[in-house]
């Protein structure tokens, strides 16, 4: 039989032995739909998927379609490592089970592979296919894991399953035997519905209709393969959040003047900020210390940006108030550009002013200088940094396409990359995340984390919502 | 009345003063603001362009603080609003101009008589006044105290670009000059380098000049190509599509936008690449057209230049702001009542090569304008760099203004001077293209060449295309623009 109905996750949280929890899950698995679940490390890919297998406590919510009903238990095949663990693990303890006196061999392959199955036909064409069956009489924990693994495949697929699940199916194959797994699952897909577990986007087969991304132990979006946006933007937010993220070195040859450590970035003394005579900020004291992380909050309209805007030399009312920033009294003789050579700035209304025809490259490149577009010539040096910033974005072939061309998210995610290019000592970001879709807040998000974890830089993050915390900001600070 | 500066000169002096002009390479700034460091630094005015070039000396880390005159003070006028809100110190003259080691006259012109005369009794010995534009020196003869020092910084942009452009991190392309009467101290060049640097000049293009250069020339582009024949051009093509039944919706739309859209292909490869966007057939019309055009109005370019050069224009329009203005706001007010004006920008969809397409007598009309301003004033003895930001570089600022606001804003915007030599222009043009216009149909305004084939001979189009990349405004604007574009935009 095949699965006739979906299987549907309503709301669910499930609890792993107080080690993980999956949360609030809805998810719907259509007989016809094959879905890869995919997401960082310990995001809890596996054990979604091991709950189809029926792992985990329910606390809350409810899971269809999978629990017998009318008497009938649908089949799930599951191929996974924590699986190949668990049977590997019986066998040792067979192993150590020496009560007989005699060494044991364990369990010998063919008894593992045809033992309850439910189609041995296909499990020895399969068995032959894979180039096992010379080794069917050795023990099964003798085998290499790329053996086990294609065992515990046989195991799976010749079960008559209902559903498939298989956490990382690939990892280990051969080349050989990974083309033959693919064709023998391209038989499949009609009769049934597969759940896989894959890291990478180029082992997504081309017949699967449905990507789902988890994080933290919440499923945060569901994708359809047809969706090329949609799946361009999830390859993105994955590169980002899975490879070995090293931001690129900053350039030895324009490095800041080195700041006097004993002395804060920033301190505002009574800043007020007026329009007409109304006082938007009045009588402010601030100050930033290095390496510290703020967060600032405030309702719309409570200065949030007039302030930020002071620091980085963009108010003219900062000509008017007791600021020092940077080893500099404002309107001492220093120019702007000495001020913001030492900041890295994101706002919204740097991106409306982004406008023109400048490339990508060349907007990270701007950030050497400052300035919004390019005026000046840049090294060779520089723009080898320029690249690697765009290969950590993954946009490596798009350095020469046009920055209004791009989407809201990834523009938001190229002036991030424009701020940190020169590794500023203060990174100011207003709102990243304003007006991006779910997925660009996960980059955006998992960009900014990844620069934070670096050190040497102070954050200013200003934002909204709660869910958009950055690990690491310690102090806070509310205007209004 | 006034003693016009220039004819006191004797010729050789004349044509020396006239043919300065060299564009300084961004090494020639290694200093920066040095020069102005730590000297007071006192604005006159806060209009735009006044407020835009305070904001950015202060940033470029100057001492700047505005002076106005008590009643702006007193009645809290914008002036006085936008220097205080920017939190500037601002004060009368007698407050700050006694204090000021330099300052900058940036009031308009037809204020600077009674400007300067004001201010010169207050001033330090050996200070510095800078004008943005040399008319008060050159064509009403203004002499200065002789232990001051007199130059000109000219951001060739509308205030606002001044401002947008330094904060970008750029700036706009900068006229600088010495008044060599008045360089006691041979600090001029010094101090003028320091203060384009100041409002980010360097970075776009500084051209070194004279005041008399600087003069003659920005009178007589403004007055004809830039706002004259974009005006007239602008009336007579509405008028004719209306005549022969063009949606007036999108004629006014074909006309507001048009300017825009052609000179910003003008922009980035001169008048060649501007008619590069036509089809060959259209392209061949259009150059036909320009030259009809050229012949008709050349001896009225030939006019106005005479008559800048020998100082007919200034006498005759002082004389008119002795007069109240009478002739300059009755000619401000007849524009606003021109249909053109009245008939407000249909809701259709242009696209951008339709402009091109459908406005092939606009394309005609900037060429024709562009090639005679730079003919008539290098044949004045103006070198050809000064020319060419004259004429071809500016086009496109003043027709971005048309596109905001159309003719009546353009010449709100423009300078008292520019908006008078623009009525002139206007006024002796429109009849004198009366003839022309007759056999004008909607195949070169409007509708565009009906075509079922796009076929040429080839021998004439060679022709056009070698003429076209032959004129003199072309060689030289490969140059400067060559030199833009290696310093700035990556575009």
């Amino acid at each position: 039989m095949t699965l006739s109905h979906p299987i549907r996750f309503d709301d669910l949280t499930v609890n792993f032995d107080d080690r993980f929890q999956l949360n609030h899950i809805n998810w719907q698995i259509e007989p016809q739909q094959h879905w890869v679940i995919t997401g960082t490390n310990g995001a809890g890919k596996s054990a979604l998927a091991a709950v189809l297998t029926g792992a985990g406590d329910i606390v809350s919510g409810t899971l269809d379609g999978i629990a017998p009903s009318a008497g009938i238990t649908p089949r799930v095949g599951l191929v996974s490592f924590e699986a190949q663990a668990v049977l590997i693990e019986t066998e040792r303890k067979k192993d150590d089970a020496d009560i007989m006196d005699v060494i044991s061999e364990g369990t010998p392959v063919y008894e593992i592979l045809f033992e309850d199955c439910q189609d041995i036909a296909l499990a020895k064409e399969l068995a032959d296919k894979f180039d096992l069956t010379k080794l069917l009489d050795r023990s099964f924990r003798k085998l290499s894991t790329g053996e086990s693994r294609k065992v515990m495949l046989i195991r799976a697929l010749a079960s008559k399953p209902d559903l498939l699940v298989l956490d990382e199916p690939f990892d280990g194959l051969d080349t050989h035997s990974l083309a033959m797994l693919q064709a023998h699952l391209q038989t499949l897909i009609k009769t049934v519905p597969m759940v896989m577990v894959l890291n990478r986007f180029d082992e997504f087969p081309e017949f699967i209709t449905h990507i789902a991304y988890i994080d933290q132990g919440q499923l945060q979006l569901q994708v359809q393969r047809d969706d090329a946006t949609a799946f361009d933007e999830l390859y993105k937010l994955l590169h980002l959040k899975t490879t070995d993220l090293t931001v690129p070195a900053p350039d030895p040859d324009t490095q800041t003047p080195a700041l006097n450590p004993g002395e804060p970035l920033v301190r505002l003394t009574d800043l007020t900020i007026k329009y007409d005579d109304k006082k938007i900020i009045d009588r402010l004291n601030w100050t930033v210390e290095p390496n510290q992380h703020w967060q600032l909050s405030g309702p719309n309209g409570s200065g949030k940006t007039g302030l930020l805007s002071i620091i980085n030399g963009d108010h003219p009312q900062c000509y008017v108030n007791d600021i020092f920033v940077f080893g500099f009294k404002r309107g001492s003789g220093e120019s702007i550009w000495q001020i913001k050579q030492f900041i890295g700035y994101v706002s919204t209304a740097l991106q409306w002013e982004y406008k023109g025809t400048t490339g990508l490259r060349n907007v990270i490149l701007s950030g050497f200088h400052d300035s919004n577009g390019l005026y000046t010539r840049c090294t060779d040096r520089q723009k080898t940094i320029a690249n690697e910033w765009l290969a950590l974005l993954g946009m490596s072939d798009r350095g020469d396409e046009i920055f209004s061309k791009l989407s809201y998210g990834d523009q938001r995610l190229l002036l991030i990359a424009r701020a940190m290019v020169k590794h500023p000592p203060l990174l100011i970001l207003d709102e990243p995340c304003l007006g991006l879709d779910d997925m660009n807040r996960q980059m955006v998000l998992a960009l900014i984390e990844k620069i934070c974890a670096g050190s040497g830089i102070s954050v200013i993050y200003v934002n909204h919502h709660p869910e958009d915390k950055i690990k690491g900001i310690e102090n806070y600070i509310s205007l209004g | 009345m006034s003693n016009n500066y220039f004819n006191t000169l004797p010729l050789r002096e004349q044509l020396e003063q006239l043919a300065k002009c060299r564009f300084m390479d961004i090494s020639e700034f290694p200093d920066g603001v040095e020069a102005l460091k730590g000297k007071k630094i006192v604005v006159i005015g806060c209009g735009a362009q006044g407020l835009a070039q305070g904001m950015n000396l202060r940033d470029s880390g100057c001492d700047v603080s505005y002076t106005l005159r008590q009643a702006a003070i007193d009645e809290k006028r914008q002036s006085w609003k936008s220097a205080t809100e920017n939190g500037f110190t601002v004060g009368t003259y007698e407050e700050l101009i006694p204090t000021a080691d330099v300052v900058l006259n940036l009031t308009p012109d037809k204020q600077h008589t009674a400007v300067v005369n004001a201010i010169m009794p207050l001033m330090k010995q050996g200070a510095c006044l800078s004008y943005s534009h040399g008319f008060n020196i050159v064509e009403e003869g203004m002499k200065i105290r002789d232990d001051l020092t007199v130059i000109m910084v000219a951001p060739k942009c509308p205030g606002s670009e001044v401002r947008n452009e330094y904060v970008r991190g750029f700036g706009v392309p900068t006229l600088i000059a010495v008044h060599e009467d008045n360089d006691p101290k041979g600090e001029g060049l010094a101090l003028a380098k320091a203060y384009a640097v100041g409002t980010g000049g360097h970075k776009a293009g500084v051209l070194m000049s004279s005041f008399i250069a600087e003069v003659k020339s920005d009178l007589m582009g403004e007055q004809t190509i830039l706002c004259g024949m974009l005006q007239t051009g602008s009336l007579l093509c509405f008028d004719k599509m209306i005549e022969e039944g063009i949606d007036a919706g999108y004629a006014s739309k074909l006309i507001q936008y048009g300017w825009e859209t052609i000179t910003e292909a003008l922009k980035y490869g001169g008048v060649t690449n501007m008619l590069d966007r036509l089809s060959n057939p259209a392209k061949i019309k259009c150059f036909d057209l320009a030259e009809e055009l050229k012949q008709i109005m050349r001896p009225l370019y030939n006019k106005h230049q005479d008559d800048i050069i020998n100082g007919t224009f200034s006498r005759v329009m002082m004389e008119d702001w002795a007069n109240d203005d009478v002739n300059l706001l009755g000619w401000r007010a007849e524009t606003a009542e021109t249909a053109f004006e009245k008939t407000p920008a249909g809701d259709v969809e242009i696209s951008e090569q339709e402009y091109f397409d459908n406005g092939i007598l606009m394309v005609a009309m900037v060429k024709a304008g562009v090639e005679l301003a730079f003919e008539t004033m290098t044949a004045a003895g103006i070198i050809a760099d000064s020319a060419y930001y004259e004429s071809l570089h500016e086009t496109p600022l003043i027709a971005n203004t048309i596109a905001r606001k159309k003719l009546y804003e353009m010449n709100a915007t423009i300078s008292d001077t520019a908006e008078y030599g623009c009525y002139l222009y206007n006024h002796a043009c429109l009849p004198l293209l009366a003839d022309f216009m007759k056999d004008i149909k909607t195949d070169v305004i409007g509708k565009g060449l009906k075509l079922d084939d796009l076929g040429v001979d080839n021998a004439r189009l060679i022709e056009v295309n070698a003429e076209l990349r032959a004129h003199p405004v072309e060689a030289i604007g490969t140059v400067l623009r060559g030199h833009m574009a290696d310093m700035k935009k990556i575009v």
